[in-house]
This record gives C-alpha cells, structure tokens and sequence, in this order.
C-alpha cells in the first residue's frame, strides 16, 4: 500500500454563501507529482491555501505526517516541512535573491539576534553555512551568478525559479506549485516542465502542483485531481481523466462531447474534400 | 507655440502663487536675510544688519528664475523663439499676480488698515521693506519687471546649460572615468585590510574626540540635539524602517525614558537619587516594557489600523504624565527640574562630555543596528516588510519578529529620553508632542527606509539645519512639508536608499573547490 504524503477528509470551505472547496477529499501518493485542476474558481487555490494554513477549513481535516494541521499557524506548517509558491509571484522585492533564499532557510536557522550583534561562534558557522547553501540552491536553479540582484529585477522565469529556491530552502517533504509554469512561452514551460520532475527525483518530494497547461499536467502527473465548483469530480491518471465524461463537460459545458464529435468530423470532411 | 506659452503659464502661476504665499506668512524678508547672510557679509564687513534692497531683488529673481527654469522640458524641442516665449509667459504671468497682491496689501497698508489683525507677520518694517519705501504702484512694477526679467534669463540659461552637448559628455566622461577606476571595489579592498581598517577607526575616534572640543558650546548644545534624534532614528528605523510596521506613538518610549530617568535621579519629587548609568540602564528597560505592553495586544494589526492605535498611544502617555491622577508620582505640568546627571573624574559633564558620550553610543547603536540588519533577525524583519503573509508561509513568527522590533526600537527611544532629560536637566510633558514622533519618522523616511547613513543624513538635515538657520525657525513647517514633497517627488526612496548587503561568492566558490578536492 502507497503511503501518502498528505491527505484531506472532506474538506469545506465557504466564504459567505460561496462554498469554494465542498467537501473534498485528497489523497497525494508520497514522492509523487500530482496536479489539481478545474475551470477558473472551481477551488484550487483555495484549496492550496488551506493546506498551507492561509485560511481554516470550515469542515474536514488535512493531515499530513501524522499531524492534523488544520487550523495551525502558517510559520507551524512551514516547520512541519511544507512549501509553497504562488500563482502571481510573491518575491520579497526589495530583498536579493541570495537574500531571499536565506529567508526560506529561516525555519531552520536557531541563532538569535542577540547573538548576532555578538556576532558568536556560533552565529558565524549557522550564517557561513547557510550562505553556502543558498549560493548551491541558486546553482541549483539555474540562477548562477544572480544572487545579488534585487528580486523585482530578475527576469519573469527567473522569479519563478527563485521562489521555488526560496521553497525549497526550508527543505520540505511536500511542495506546493500554484500555477508554476503561468505566463511561460512554450519553451520555458518545457524547460519548467523537466525541472519539476527532476526536483521530485534528484531531492526526493512530494510535488502538488496546479496548473492550467494540459500538456503540462499530462505529462508529468502521477494522479490529477478535478475540481469543479468545488466539488472533486475526478480523480485519477492522466489517460483516465482525458477520457472522463465530466471532465470535458466540466471544462466545455453540457454536449461538449457531442460538439467534439460533431466537430472532428468537419474536420475529417474539410481534409476529405480537399 | 502654443504648447511652450502654456508650459509658461503653468509654471509661472505655480511658483507665482507659492511667492504670494510666501509674502503673506512674511517670509520674504526671511529668505532675504538668509542671501544676506549668504553673500552680504562680503560686501558688508562692518556687519550692520539692514537688509538692502539688492538682497530682496535676488531673492524675487530666484523665484522668477525658477519660473523660467521650469519651462524648460527636458525632452521637448524647442527653438529659441519658443522658450524666450515660455520664459515670458511665465515671468509675466508670475509678475502680474505678485505685483498684483503686492499692489493690493501695498495700498491697504497705505490706507492705514492693520493688516497684522488678517495676516500677523506682515508688519510695519515688512510692509515697507516689501514696497522697498516707494508707493505701492511703483513697487509692483519693480516685482513684475524683475520677474519678467529673471524669467526670461532662467528660461535662456537653462535652454543654453542642456542643448549643449559639453554638458552630457562631461557628465559621461566622469562617470566614465569612475567607472574604470573601479573605485568602490578599491575601496572595498583597501577596506578588507584590518590594519588599514582598525587605522581608520583609530582616525575616526580621535576626529569625534577633537571635534567638541573645537564647537564650543553652541555648536556642541546642536549636535548633541542631532545625535539624540540619531539614536530615536535608529529606533524608529528598526520598526519601521526594517519590519515595516508604521508606528506613529513612538514619543511614548522617549517620555517613558526620559521620566524614567528623572524620576530616578531628581531630588524631587520622589528624592531617590539613584546611579546615573543604573537610571539610564532602567530607563531603557522601562521603555522596553513598555514596547511589550503595547505590542501584545496591537501588532496584529496592520498598516493604517497600527498607526491610528500607536498615534493614541503616544499622546495618552503624555496626557498622563500631565494629569491631576499622576500629578503625585510625575509632577504634573510642572515638569522635573535638576535632573542627576553623570560625573567624570568628580566633576558634572561638561557639554563636550555629553557629546563624547552620545557619539560613543551613537557609533554602538549603528553597530548593533548594522549587524541586526545583516542577520537571520532583519531577514526576518524585512521580508515582513515586504510581504507579511508569505514571510510567514515561508517560516517566519512574524508576531514574534514584530514584536522584537518594536521591543529593541523601544529601548533605543528609553535610552533617547534618559539622555535628552539628562543633559537638559529639566523635562515636562511639553517635551513629548506629537511632533517628537512625526520629526523621527521623517528622519527615517527623509534619510531612506531602513538605511543608516539615511537616519545620520535625516537627523543632520532635519534638526541640525534648522537649528543652524536660526532664521528658518519659525517656518521649520513650512520647511518640513516643502521638503517632503520635494523628496517624494525627487527622491521618493530616500536622501540615501538602503542597499542590501552583497554577499560575496568567494567564500562559496572556496568550499566547492574544497570539497572537489576531496572528491
């Protein structure tokens, strides 16, 4: 039996008389690639930020490492070994990217600030090594040699790299990509496509991921999980889901599977007449 | 054309209206005074203070000059057709209504209205400084002509300064010239060096050691004032400068100090008479507390919200002190008079003491402040400044963090109030308006958030300039806000913006070869 990294019981969450995650249940295979999709407000995000600790579900439970962390503080969740990034960057702008990376280490770091106007042995040997491994992190996301260039300068890609760097930093177990690859021309998604499932493989984690490019998701998924309204409606590997009934209605509305047929058979005729 | 005359117009009619304004708060002969001082005493060695005409007339042609010179757009085209008619456009338009307002007050004045019963600076000896003795009519025309006038030359010489090419290629040239020089990188070796490095500190400490002794009192009574607001800067920046946090009470941990300290060390009212350094170090420990109190219950709040609680803070500290309630415990609105101050050798401090005192702690609090920024903590504060809610996602207590900030921003205000109240020897509740609060956080807005040679700059410029303009001191507000404004617009990061630190890739590139090695 799998064991999984993390796991939901239906979980609710409504903001006013808008439920935007009804009930959902998740169940993430450990060191696997799963992605979770859905029309636009179909609950993803929402979703995302109630396992990361940004909103408390109204009902149901999320474990994850044998903890129920529903409910706990974010630095908490973050301690517990989960990162995230976000669907419109969220760098720390006026901050390098050395710097920013050295934040994500924060977690791990002990010295406190009186031993760092004291400047201790200690204090020297937690920076030293830190340094040394966000310098690696940064090599590591192909940043080479950007570490001193303020966050909000770096080019679009490259602020997504880092702030999966900065994610990365407080060495996770489970990592959460919203929309990694969003605003991305065809070659960078490719390049973002083979990062993540290198970063599954060489650093051994969990990857959740939303995403709205199909081919992307196709590719790289182990299970993907649909979301519409907020209601899980599918689940399962990619070939199952392209196939899925209300998948397709759920993306192209009721008769969708019909207009497909009617429309590849246009197609076939408009070659035919050719 | 039309687009240059109405350029012309716009900028006459702005500086124009600022000129009235300043004629009727009674500035004109302030800034007059001030060119006088400027160039006057040359020509004048006797040192007879009248203010001449001719000093008046450059201070208007400033202003008409500025007007010419903001015609001048800095991408546009323009032949010398257009700006001699943008630069006339705007001085007469800019003459007209000075001359205007000038007229108006001029025959007010000579009908014998009382305008200081409207406009209370405009005096008897202002009003005939202002009409240079004539009649109003001619007096306007004199305004109007030299606007006019100094307009059109402000227009020319800049249109002259900035098509000519000289200018941009001695401007590249230098920077060229920096450039290959490399001189930051020489500076930063030479810097690295520890002999060349304990060597400068060495010449730093016997500079701070001399300079007192060379101000004399006056000069030293000033400084003091500067390094003090330094200190509150230094605070102040590490709340609000490094973890964002707009705290606009800040007056409250400087009175907290200050009182602290009194109380402590005064014969009245309590008659305790403590150590000085021990009522100092209570000081700061009391406005640490203080920091606590308010944090636990506030620093969830954000932005606007934060400031509105702090800004009641602040002044319900200062209502207290001065209430009939703590009338017994802090001597009411009378204030503590012989506050303890420290001995050297048995004697009092003298003033240049004071000053050796405060820049010792000064030059520890930019240390300490230095080495916060550098560290785990003001990575900390800092990505809370910069986003709150993923700082957290990424690990960081940001209650916690906050919190520390306010705290260690308290103590350097604690340690402020004791010094302040020390070396004056006397503190009452006037000593802590709101306006304590507002000039610190200009310090640190003017000087650049979360930069320390910024809070040096901002304390220098904010309190020491004034003090040295004796004259500007009444209109120190209208400086302030001009100021602000001039920045925001000009330098909206700060006189000098907070650099982060560079971290050097040699260290790292070091261990990799290391570890190559060994593989």
């Amino acid at each position: 039996m799998t064991s999984f990294a993390i796991s939901a019981a239906g979980v609710s969450k409504r903001f006013g008389g808008l439920t935007a995650v009804n009930g959902v249940d998740l169940a993430v295979p450990e060191y696997s690639i799963s992605s979770i999709i859905g029309p636009n407000g179909a609950g993803k995000t929402t979703l995302f930020n109630c396992v990361s600790g940004f909103y408390i579900p109204d009902e149901g439970e999320i474990r994850f490492g044998g903890h129920a962390i529903q409910g706990l503080p974010t630095h908490k969740i973050c301690d517990l070994g989960i990162a995230r990034t976000y669907q419109n960057i969220r760098l720390f702008k006026q901050m390098t990217a050395i710097e920013n990376i050295l934040v994500g280490y924060h977690p791990r770091m002990s010295t406190s600030w009186a031993e760092s106007i004291l400047h201790t042995r200690r204090y020297r040997q937690e920076q030293k090594n830190a340094l040394e491994e966000a310098f690696e992190l940064l090599d590591y996301v192909g940043l080479s040699g950007m570490g001193n260039i303020l966050a909000r300068n770096l080019p679009y890609g490259a602020q997504r790299r880092l702030e999966i760097a900065r994610a990365l930093a407080s060495n996770p177990t489970l990592l959460l990509l919203d929309e990694p690859t969003a605003g991305m021309n065809s070659q960078e998604t490719g390049e973002m496509r083979a990062f993540i499932k290198e970063l599954r493989d060489s650093r051994h984690i969990t990857i959740l991921l939303i995403e709205h490019d199909m081919r992307v998701v196709m590719d790289i998924s182990d299970q993907v999980t649909v979301l519409d309204y907020g209601l899980k409606i599918a689940e399962g590997k990619p070939a199952e889901i392209q196939s899925d009934q209300r998948v397709i209605e759920a993306y192209l509305g009721p008769g969708a599977a019909a207009l497909s047929e009617k429309f590849t058979r246009k197609r076939i005729d408009h070659v035919a007449k050719r | 054309m039309l687009p240059h005359i109405k350029k012309g117009l716009v900028s006459g009619f702005t500086v124009g209206i600022v000129f009235v304004f300043l004629i009727l708060i009674g500035f004109i002969s302030v800034g007059a005074g001030m060119i006088w001082d400027l160039f006057g005493n040359l020509n004048n060695p006797s040192g007879n203070v009248t203010l001449t005409v001719s000093n008046l007339i450059i201070f208007i042609g400033l202003f008409g000059f500025l007007a010419g010179l903001t015609t001048w757009d800095k991408g546009a085209e323009g032949d010398w057709v257009q700006t001699l008619l943008a630069g006339l456009a705007a001085g007469l338009l800019g003459g007209v209504l000075v001359g205007a307002v000038i007229w108006e007050i001029g025959s007010l004045y000579e009908q014998g209205v009382d305008l200081r019963a409207y406009l209370p600076n405009l005096c008897p000896e202002e009003m005939t400084f202002l009409l240079f003795d004539h009649s109003p009519m001619a007096a306007a025309l004199v305004y109007l002509i030299s606007w006019v006038s100094f307009s059109l030359a402000g227009a020319l010489i800049t249109k002259a300064v900035s098509t000519r090419d000289w200018f941009s290629k001695i401007n590249s040239k230098i920077k060229d010239g920096v450039n290959r020089l490399a001189l930051k990188d020489q500076i930063q070796k030479v810097l690295e060096n520890k002999a060349v490095l304990i060597g400068l500190l060495i010449l730093l400490g016997l500079v701070l050691y001399f300079l007192p002794l060379a101000w004399g009192s006056y000069l030293n009574y000033i400084m003091g004032t500067v390094a003090i607001y330094v200190l509150l800067g230094l605070g102040l920046n590490i709340i609000v400068g490094y973890s964002g946090q707009l705290v606009l009470g800040y007056v409250a941990f400087f009175a907290i100090g200050a009182y602290t300290y009194a109380l402590l060390t005064a014969p009245a009212p309590h008659g305790i008479e403590l150590n000085v350094w021990l009522a100092m170090a209570t000081a700061m420990v009391t406005a640490t507390l203080t920091g606590l109190l308010l944090g636990l219950p506030i620093l969830n709040l954000r932005g606007d919200y934060l400031a509105i609680v702090t800004l009641g803070f602040g002044e319900i500290i200062r209502i207290l002190i001065r209430s009939d309630l703590l009338t017994p415990l802090t001597n009411g609105p009378k204030g503590i008079t012989n506050i303890g101050q420290p001995t050297w050798h048995g004697h009092i401090f003298s003033d240049v003491n004071y000053m050796h005192l405060l820049f010792l702690l000064v030059l520890v609090g930019l240390f300490v402040a230095k080495r916060l920024k550098d560290s785990r903590t003001g990575r900390a504060w800092i990505s809370i400044r910069e986003d709150q809610t993923v700082a957290q996602a990424t690990g960081v207590n940001t209650y916690r963090y906050k919190i520390l900030a306010l705290l260690l921003g308290a103590a350097f205000a604690g340690l402020g109030g004791a010094l302040f109240a020390s070396r004056n020897q006397f503190t009452g509740p006037e000593d802590f308006m709101l306006m304590v609060s507002v000039n610190v956080l200009c310090i640190v807005i003017v000087g650049g958030m979360g930069s320390l040679p910024g809070v040096l700059i901002g304390a220098f410029v904010l309190k020491g300039l004034p003090e040295l303009l004796r004259e500007l001191e009444d209109y120190r507000l209208l400086a302030f806000g001009a100021l602000l404004v001039v920045m925001m617009i000009v330098r909206p990061s700060g006189l000098l913006p907070a650099r982060q630190t560079q971290f050097s890739r040699a260290q790292h590139d070091k261990y990799k070869q290391e570890r190559a090695e060994v593989n």
